[in-house]
């Protein structure tokens, strides 16, 4: 700033100039890499604030001959589409005056009181406006938050998802990824593409290596909307995820969109058996600076209410692509747990975030996810990156590949279902290679770009894509161009893998398949127990009935051995 | 390294009018939104916006194209912006770019989310990059068709950036005018 470097006091013990003498503390606390996060402070005139903004509206609704005529404090003649759409679809009305007068620090405390079962808070609970959702969650702490999303989520045992990504779309080393996720306990696997035209045969090489497992690992590949759902039509994912809301009505037009045609998408998927949920998050209407100066929690408790209102079962939120926003504001952590909450007190699934970057710190990527981690949400990550960061083509995950042995151990330690277990390198070895040999032969079949050996072996043990040898994206693109042009679909590679000794990983494609044409799994948080009999799981027929001690799901018996086989643990007996 | 002195350039630009369509096809119009020089002078990268145009405008010129500067008040979506400036451009290209950096190469007829390129995470666009940007303008102005400018992707631009290019969208919002047309700058560099 100054010509003049020289030191200089004057004597008040203040020190002047350019060369100020530093703290050698605060010299090696800048060194630390939370300074590299963006931080920026509470500005509410505009929106830039996580929950409580002076500009959010109080709760109220007046219904008049079944329809409600005013929410929120605006009149219905005031209404924008997502007030219309939520008044008119999202909420129980015969219920909604009795709910909206409810107290809303008694309402709160019934949300962590164990005496109060689930089913009583979800019948008023679902006759909520957004103002009164946001009233009832900001009398929480993030504790409290913690405990009510334990009573409050639909599915009684929690879950997580993961992504499996290559930065080269590399298919033998997706589907190798694949089965490894599956084997280590993801109900959902979740891919995405460097190269668009690539999306055919990345879903299904991850579709063949999530069924080389267990069996029933539900995947998705996140891609253009009418690209997504032909994958879906065609047997090679199983679920849709990509799907946005938003909060204010300026960001929905931006997208040419309104929630009437969102809910038209989503009867797209529904209607062919496909399951299908939301995605929304804090922070995307203050990204596009049309946040209208509300609280980030109470644009999402809109998200949630046009979900509802779409007749869709569930949501992906607690940040996601824009959590750096959230995050970056004091009490943001904190909110997207609430918002994550908002959505279970919408009685709708959640996949609960914790899937993008928003750090370069290993203890704040750690502390965000505890509240989903202790609580148990339907996924806690809304995914985990499977592979390394770097192959991550969702621009990066809170954990990782690199932290597997990390997160197990923390379950471990504190005996909590975080929805992976430990698994040993042999049997992971194995699991890969008879993905890849899948693949390998499906190609070939199929007359695609030869798998080679040398691409089978380097799959069999990569850590990520710099691992494996160079393969021709031109060529792989022309394949899947074959592949969509051709008609290929689930049944072609189920008999494919039947004629060539690979029956175990056919029964399991065709039992997606089946899975789709009897629709179970697109009911209310969803998923296949994952044992190769394709049992649905859910909310259901298998609800969340935590009470307290003694009650909803717990990690013991089995479970909880699985969890206890730490592969670098000292056995007593060996010394 | 204290003495260096670093050689500063700045930027001014000077309302010439509202902006005509062109009719000469070696032009490239390069669309700067409302706030740009204005609300700052750099982008998000630290980047000077006077170097950063005149990389652009020198990656046009040793093309042969030349350059005209459009300045949208009314709007400050990127891809509006871009396509609105690539339907004043004699060529049917244009340059877009935010305050914050973010910029993409726009074509007359195409949608507004649907561009020729686009360089998203502004902290990464270095003047490397802008010139080869004005470059590959030049070529598509042609009627070439060029190797995309290569895209930077890091992990850890959200983390560091997110909030702060939220926070500068919305402090340029202010600088909007929906009532005032494209207007057309003259840019003078001192």
């Amino acid at each position: 700033m100054t010509e003049d470097d020289s030191h200089r006091t004057d004597g008040s013990g203040e020190l002047e100039g350019a060369a100020r003498k530093r703290s050698k503390r605060f010299e090696t606390l800048d060194e630390r890499a939370v300074t590299e996060d963006g931080f920026v402070n509470e500005w509410p005139e505009v929106g830039f604030v996580a929950m409580e903004s002076p500009n959010d509206p109080e709760p109220s609704v007046t219904v008049e001959d079944g329809t409600i005529v005013e929410m929120d404090g605006k009149d219905r003649a005031e209404f924008d589409f997502l007030d219309r759409f939520i008044a008119d679809y999202a909420l129980n009305v015969e219920k909604a005056e009795e709910a909206v007068a409810v107290d809303s620090v008694s309402f709160a405390r019934d949300l962590v009181d164990i005496n109060v079962p689930r089913d009583e808070i979800v019948e008023l609970s679902t006759a909520m406006t957004p103002a009164k959702l946001c009233e009832v969650v900001n009398q929480l702490d993030t504790a409290e938050i913690i405990m009510a999303m334990k009573k409050m989520r639909t599915r009684k045992n929690p879950g997580n998802q993961c992504h499996v990504t290559s930065v080269e779309d590399n298919v033998a080393q997706i589907a190798a990824d694949a089965a490894e996720a599956a084997l280590r306990g993801f109900y959902e696997a979740e891919n995405t593409v460097g190269v668009a035209r690539m999306a055919p045969l990345t879903a299904l090489a991850q579709q063949i290596g999530a069924q080389c497992g267990r069996g029933g690992v539900i995947t998705q590949c996140a891609v253009e909307e009418a690209t997504e759902l032909e994958l879906g039509m065609r047997g090679m994912t199983g679920y849709a995820e990509t799907v946005s809301v938003y909060g204010t009505e300026d960001v929905f037009k931006d997208g040419d969109d309104t929630p009437w045609s969102k809910a038209f998408l989503a009867s797209g998927y529904a209607s062919r058996g496909l399951k299908m949920r939301y995605t929304s998050g804090a922070g995307a209407e203050l990204n596009m600076g049309q946040a209208e100066g509300k609280s980030m929690l109470y644009l999402e408790s809109r998200c949630v209410l046009v979900t509802k209102g779409c007749g869709v079962q569930g949501l992906q939120n607690g940040g996601i692509s824009c959590i750096a926003i959230p995050t970056s504001v004091p009490g943001g952590v904190k909110e997207v747990a609430a918002e994550n909450l908002i959505t279970m007190l919408a009685d709708l699934e959640v996949a609960s975030g914790n899937d993008q970057t928003f750090t370069h710190s290993d203890k704040r990527r750690t502390a965000r996810m505890m509240p989903q981690f202790l609580a148990g949400t339907d996924f806690i990550f809304s995914g985990y990156s499977a592979v390394p960061n770097y192959d991550n083509m969702f621009a990066g995950s809170t954990f990782d590949s690199s932290d597997f042995d990390e997160y197990n151990v923390m379950q471990r330690d504190l005996q909590v279902e975080g929805g992976t277990n430990p698994v040993d390198e042999e049997t992971v070895i194995e699991h890969r290679e008879r993905a890849v040999r899948a693949l390998q032969v499906v190609f070939d079949e199929l007359g695609f770009p030869p798998i080679t050996e040398e691409e089978v072996e380097a799959a069999i043990y990569a850590d990520g894509s710099k691992d494996m040898p160079d393969r021709s994206i031109a060529d792989d693109i022309q394949a899947a161009e074959e592949m969509m042009d051709e008609n290929v679909t689930g049944a072609d590679v189920v008999r494919i893998l039947a004629k060539n000794g690979f029956d175990d990983i056919a029964e399991n494609l065709l039992g997606m398949l089946k899975g789709r044409v009897a629709g179970d799994y697109i009911q209310t948080s969803a998923v296949f127990e994952g044992d190769g009999d394709f049992d649905v799981v859910s909310a259901v027929n298998n609800p969340n009935d935590y009470q307290g001690p003694g009650t909803g799901h717990r990690l013991e018996g089995e479970e909880w051995e699985k969890k206890k086989e730490l592969r670098f643990a000292t056995d007593p007996e060996d010394i | 390294m204290a003495q260096a002195q670093q050689q500063k350039r700045s930027l001014k630009l000077t309302e010439k009018g509202v902006a005509e369509e062109g009719t000469d096809t070696d032009e490239v119009v390069i669309s700067i939104s409302a706030g740009f020089n204005e609300m700052k002078d750099e982008t998000l990268a630290g980047e000077k916006h006077a170097d950063v145009l005149r990389e652009m405008m020198a990656g046009l010129e040793e093309e042969g194209v030349t350059a005209r500067v459009v300045r949208f008040y009314d709007n400050l979506d990127l891809g509006v912006i871009g396509l609105e400036g690539a339907k004043l451009s004699g060529s049917g290209i244009s340059i877009g770019i935010q305050t914050r950096g973010t910029t993409l190469i726009h074509q007359e007829d195409l949608v507004p989310l649907n561009n020729l390129e686009l360089f998203p995470q502004a902290p990464l666009i270095d003047l490397e990059t802008f010139r080869a940007i004005g470059k590959n303008a030049a070529l598509y102005a042609k009627g070439d068709t060029p190797e995309p400018v290569p895209v930077a992707n890091d992990p850890m631009a959200r983390p560091k950036y997110q909030a702060l290019a939220a926070l500068w969208h919305i402090k340029e919002m202010q600088h909007k005018d929906e009532s005032k047309e494209p207007t057309e700058m003259e840019v003078s560099f001192e």
